[in-house]
C-alpha cells in the first residue's frame, strides 16, 4: 500500500480535502473557546469582586474548580471508552480512551499547579500531604503511566489491552480523589457548590459557572481534535506496518512481486 | 493573551499569584492545543483523504 504525502490534495469537484483534524465543528467550538476565555477573564479578573477573607487570591477559583471538574470528566470518559473497547474491540473507543486520558493528564496537572499557586497565600504552603492533593498527586502519575504504556511498541493489540485495563483503574482512583475532603481531614476545603446548596453567590457565582462552560466547550475542542489525531496515529501505524510488510515480500521475491509465505 | 492577564492582575492584592494560576492555565492549554493541532497536520499528510472521515 503507497503511503500519500501530498499537502494538497484535491478532489475532482476541486474541493480541497483538509489536511488537518479541523472541520465546522472544532472551528465553531474553537471560536466559542476564544470568545468565551476572554469573557471569562473578564468576568474573574475584573467583573467579580474580591473577597472578604481570601482578597483577589479567590479569582483562581474561577480556573482551578472548573479544570478539576472537567478532569473527573475525562477520566470517567477514558474509563467508558477501555470499557467499551474491552466489550467492542473498536478504533473508535481505542481513539476515545487515549484521547480523553491525554486531556485528562494535561487536566490533573493543571489543576496541581493551579491549586499549588492558590495554597500559598490561602493556606502558606505550595504543597502538603493532604488527601486530596496527595490522591490527585497519585491519578496524575497513574495518567501519565497510562499515556506510557500507550507508547508501548508492540503489538497495537496488547497494547490496547493493557492500557483498557488501567484505563478501568483511574475511575475508582478519581472518586478517591473527590471524596477525600469528605472521607479525611486535611487542608483542602470541601466542594463550594454542592447541588443547589452553593457557598457563594451573585457575580462570583455567575462568573464560576461561566468558568465550567468555557471549560467544557475548550474540553470538548480539544477532544475532538484529539480524537482524530488518535484516529490518524492508528492508521499512520497500519500503514507503515503494511508498507513494512509489502517491503519485506519484495525483498524475499523480487521478480515474482507476490506473497512469499513461510520459510523455503 | 498572557500580558493582558498580567496587566489586569496589576493592582490587586496576591497579584502574582492570580496572574501564574491564570497564566499558567491558559497558557498550558494554549500550547497543549497548538502541540495537537500540529500533530494533526504533520499525521493528515501521511493518512490517505479517504481514511479521514471529517475531510
Amino acid at each position: 500500500m503507497t503511503v500519500t504525502s501530498s499537502p494538497t490534495p484535491r478532489t475532482g469537484d476541486d474541493h480541497e480535502v483538509v489536511t488537518s483534524t479541523s472541520s465546522s465543528l472544532t472551528r465553531v467550538l474553537g471560536i466559542l473557546s476564544l470568545i468565551g476565555a476572554v469573557g471569562l477573564a473578564i468576568m474573574g479578573l475584573i467583573v467579580s469582586p474580591a473577597d472578604k477573607v481570601q482578597r483577589d487570591s479567590v479569582r483562581l477559583l474561577y480556573v482551578h474548580v472548573p479544570v478539576v471538574t472537567w478532569m473527573y470528566v475525562a477520566v470517567l470518559f477514558c474509563s467508558v471508552a477501555s470499557a467499551m473497547w474491552l466489550r467492542k474491540r473498536t478504533d473508535g473507543w481505542d481513539a476515545l480512551a487515549v484521547a480523553s486520558a491525554e486531556i485528562g493528564a494535561v487536566l490533573v496537572g493543571l489543576g496541581l499547579i493551579s491549586g499549588m499557586v492558590w495554597g500559598r497565600p490561602t493556606w502558606g504552603v505550595y504543597w502538603v500531604w493532604d488527601a486530596r492533593l496527595t490522591s490527585t498527586a497519585i491519578l496524575f502519575v497513574m495518567l501519565l503511566g497510562y499515556l506510557a504504556l500507550r507508547r508501548y511498541p508492540g503489538d497495537a493489540e496488547a497494547r490496547s489491552r493493557m492500557s483498557a485495563v488501567l484505563g478501568l483503574l483511574l475511575v475508582p482512583n478519581a472518586a478517591i480523589v473527590h471524596k477525600s475532603v469528605d472521607w479525611w481531614r486535611g487542608l483542602h476545603q470541601g466542594a463550594t457548590v454542592k447541588r443547589l446548596d452553593a457557598t457563594i453567590e451573585g457575580s462570583m457565582l455567575t462568573t464560576l459557572f461561566l468558568g465550567f462552560v468555557v471549560a467544557g466547550v475548550v474540553c470538548a475542542w480539544l477532544l475532538v481534535h484529539r480524537f482524530r489525531v488518535a484516529w490518524l496515529e492508528g492508521r499512520s501505524e497500519r500503514h507503515h506496518l503494511d508498507a513494512a510488510l509489502a517491503d519485506r515480500r519484495a525483498d524475499a521475491d523480487p521478480s515474482a512481486g507476490i506473497a512469499v509465505g513461510g520459510p523455503s | 493573551m498572557s500580558l493582558s492577564l498580567l496587566f489586569l492582575t496589576l493592582g490587586m492584592t496576591d497579584a502574582g499569584y492570580v496572574a501564574a494560576g491564570w497564566i499558567a492555565t491558559f497558557g498550558i492549554i494554549g500550547a497543549y492545543a497548538v502541540a495537537t493541532i500540529r500533530r494533526g497536520k504533520r499525521l493528515s499528510k501521511i493518512v490517505p483523504p479517504e481514511e479521514r472521515r471529517w475531510s
